[in-house]
């Protein structure tokens, strides 16, 4: 699975929406789940789900699915 | 810093689970989900088909902490739970105590209250050093008064259970090393105020507890159950292995109410209690004692013997020629578990779940109050087929990890410590000796002479309080309405002169029973009054105990100047025992299950005699009655 498909499966799963319903092109100001409790969330699944660990400034910074996957790697 | 876990060998497995139990038994021993894992899970368990218990949950907090429910919802779906979670508004805490507020609308079976420190006073969001002694005398003393103050508004607000948390400190002790030295320690400061704290709830608070999450950091480390990050942008401090760990540790209570409390762990010996098989290998060759692996049994004996010490009986359950065991009990040098600790032994060769029945007959308990630790995965998939009720503990695939096997299941958790628990072994060995008296004596009434019963009887005794609760909460068998009070509902009742709370110990020549009956009765203020619960200990059935109580009962009703007692039989599928209680003892069907005895009548007539002396219990009573 690439990182993008692998990103898409752990956004589906924190925000509970379809994975259809993420692109490569989705923002934090563009999907209505992903509010600041969800980003946490996410953080922490992304966390877990890439075995990177996220600094504070990285957290906040990553609200995209581009941004994401510059810092974890496009595999 | 929360570091990325590897999924735990179990996970897949469990997703495969084909129901609840097998589903938990492969998450055992519990290791830290990552996020998704919890999120696959919860799906899963949500997909099973079996019935649960709705928990309605209440969360107050002065912390962020959403970030904690989906640990809530998945710990509750492993337990059989489905959680309605109220959270009050961030910081609102003491303005829940509004009937306005959404805490009273939620009515929750169980609300954690989450404060900081520095809730308790402001001062202590700065470090203790800055104050004088006696400021911190001072400090601590108003901060348990003004927390209990509060708690005991929010115990008036809201039924259930209440449960304090004080968020564990960030910073390790601001002396350093010295700490442990300084006649000013911090942490001698905040261990003082939590005794305090617990001491002023335990005498006026009955339902409150207050949860030490420290013991958290003592088993995760401080860097494991915090996350900084976290902490400092958004006001959530834990860790996801913290999350998990606190929703766990605090659910616990809600489990302990909605399932009941294991009251016996029946164990196998072989390779469980000792390494090795005591037929084939003799008590010599053994592994118990100084040397791996005997330590390890050593250990897990040592974890069993402070379970039984804090009221859970243990029951030998074994396949085996009971002299050899018998052999290790009395004779092996390092078996900490001697036959004085067994409240009752079932070693042959029959199969284990017919020797859990009779176990369970034995100790009069329900099969589904017991727990089977046995290494062999035969016997334990034999219980658990032909006894789903029996708590089956998974068996630790790493030996090092059995004396731990018993550490996650909440249902032996207790509330209070009474003096019945603490002796309730002992209590079993008189009845197995006042059972052997029964079969050398000639007949029922000789035996019951002979024991040379004394009913000790109090009405509206606060300091039983905690013992009748947990009467009310645990027996089945005996008990005519089986309501289940936590103890703020019998305080009330003791409190409202409307109500009498009755209830008896029994002692005779093997023994003291301690307190084993109970009678709730409301309406006593008027003309007449209902019996709303009447029960017993199973520990004292078949003495006619009941009898003796329920005249003593009545005649005090009668003095009080009631005319009538109503009654009820309300069935459930252990008190059958108790169907013709009611009638046997001269009350009248008026219509199913409601019975009525009119006071004036002749209905001293109709009670069984019962040889037992009463007297009433020494300063117990307010003289209402």
């Amino acid at each position: 699975m690439d990182r993008f498909e692998q990103l898409r499966e752990i956004m589906a799963l924190t925000f509970d929406v379809p994975p259809e319903s993420i692109s490569a092109a989705t923002t934090r100001d563009s999907l209505a789940k992903w509010d600041s409790l969800a980003h946490l969330n996410l953080m922490l699944a992304i966390e877990d789900g890439f075995g990177v660990t996220l600094t504070v400034d990285e957290m906040s910074e990553m609200t995209s699915v581009a941004a994401i996957l510059a810092r974890v790697g496009q595999g | 810093m929360s570091r990325a876990e590897p999924s735990p060998p179990g996970l897949d497995a469990a997703l495969a689970a084909p129901d609840r139990a097998a589903l938990r038994a492969e998450l055992a021993p519990r290791t830290p989900l990552a996020p998704a894992a919890v999120a696959r899970l919860t799906q899963r368990l949500r997909g099973f088909a079996a019935p649960r218990t709705p928990l309605r949950l209440a969360v107050l907090r002065t912390y962020t902490t959403e970030l904690l429910r989906p640990y809530w919802i998945f710990e509750a779906l492993l337990e059989g739970l489905e959680l309605e979670l109220y959270e009050a508004p961030y910081g609102s805490v003491w303005t829940e105590t509004d009937p306005r507020a959404g805490l009273a609308a939620h009515r929750p079976e169980l609300t954690v209250v989450c404060l900081r420190w520095e809730d308790l006073d402001p001062r202590l969001a700065a470090p203790l050093q800055g104050l004088a002694a006696d400021e911190r005398r001072a400090l601590a003393d108003a901060a348990v008064a003004q927390l209990s103050g509060g708690l005991a508004a929010l115990r008036a607000a809201t039924p259930g259970t209440i449960v304090l948390t004080l968020l564990p400190h960030r910073f390790a002790a601001e002396l350093g090393a010295y700490d442990a030295m300084a006649e000013h320690s911090e942490a001698g400061f905040r261990a003082d105020l939590k005794r305090a704290l617990a001491a002023r709830l335990r005498a006026e608070l009955p339902g409150v507890y207050f949860d030490d999450l420290d013991a958290l950091i003592e088993q995760h480390g401080r860097a494991g159950l915090l996350d900084r990050r976290l902490w400092q942008t958004s006001r959530f401090p834990f860790s996801t292995a913290g999350a998990q760990a606190v929703a766990r540790h605090l659910l616990r209570y809600a489990v302990l109410a909605a399932r009941g409390p294991l009251k016996c762990i029946a164990l196998d010996a072989d390779n469980t209690l000792w390494g090795g098989v005591v037929g084939e290998d003799g008590p010599d060759g053994l592994a118990l004692g100084p040397e791996y692996p005997g330590t390890v049994y050593a250990d897990f004996q040592r974890r069993l013997l402070a379970l039984q010490q804090r009221g859970v009986l243990l029951a030998l359950c074994s396949k085996n020629n009971l002299d050899d065991v018998r052999a290790v009990l009395r004779g092996h040098p390092h078996q900490l578990l001697r036959e004085a600790h067994f409240a009752a032994m079932r070693v042959n060769w029959e199969p284990k779940s017919a020797n859990l029945r009779a176990l369970a007959a034995e100790l009069n308990l329900g099969l589904d109050a017991f727990a089977l630790v046995d290494d062999s995965p035969h016997e334990r998939a034999e219980v658990a087929a032909a006894l789903p009720m029996v708590e089956v503990v998974p068996f630790p695939a790493q030996l090092v990890d059995l004396p731990h096997c018993l550490d996650e299941l909440p249902r032996l958790e207790i509330l209070a410590l009474t003096d019945e628990d603490r002796r309730r072994t002992a209590l079993y060995a008189g009845e197995r000796a006042r059972q052997a008296a029964a079969g050398q004596a000639g007949n029922v009434d000789d035996w019951l002479r002979s024991l040379g019963m004394v009913m000790t009887v109090g009405a509206d005794v606060s300091r039983h309080l905690a013992r009748i609760a947990q009467l009310t909460q645990k027996t089945n068998q005996f008990n005519l309405t089986t309501r289940r009070y936590g103890e703020d509902a019998v305080r009330r009742m003791l409190d409202d002169p409307d109500w009498l709370v009755a209830d008896f110990s029994l002692a005779d020549v093997y023994g003291d029973s301690g307190l084993v009956g109970v009678a709730l009765v409301r309406g006593v203020a008027g003309a007449e009054a209902e019996i709303d619960t009447f029960l017993m200990s199973c520990r004292v059935i078949g003495r006619r105990a009941e009898s003796a109580f329920l005249a003593w009962l009545l005649e005090r009703l009668a003095a009080r100047g009631l005319r009538r007692v109503e009654a009820q039989y309300v069935e459930t599928a252990k008190n059958a025992l108790v169907r013709e209680f009611w009638s046997a003892h001269g009350f009248s069907a008026v219509a199913p299950g409601r019975f009525s005895l009119d006071l004036n009548g002749d209905w001293r007539a109709a009670l069984p005699a019962a040889p037992i002396e009463v007297r009433a219990s020494n300063g117990g009573g307010d003289g209402s009655l």
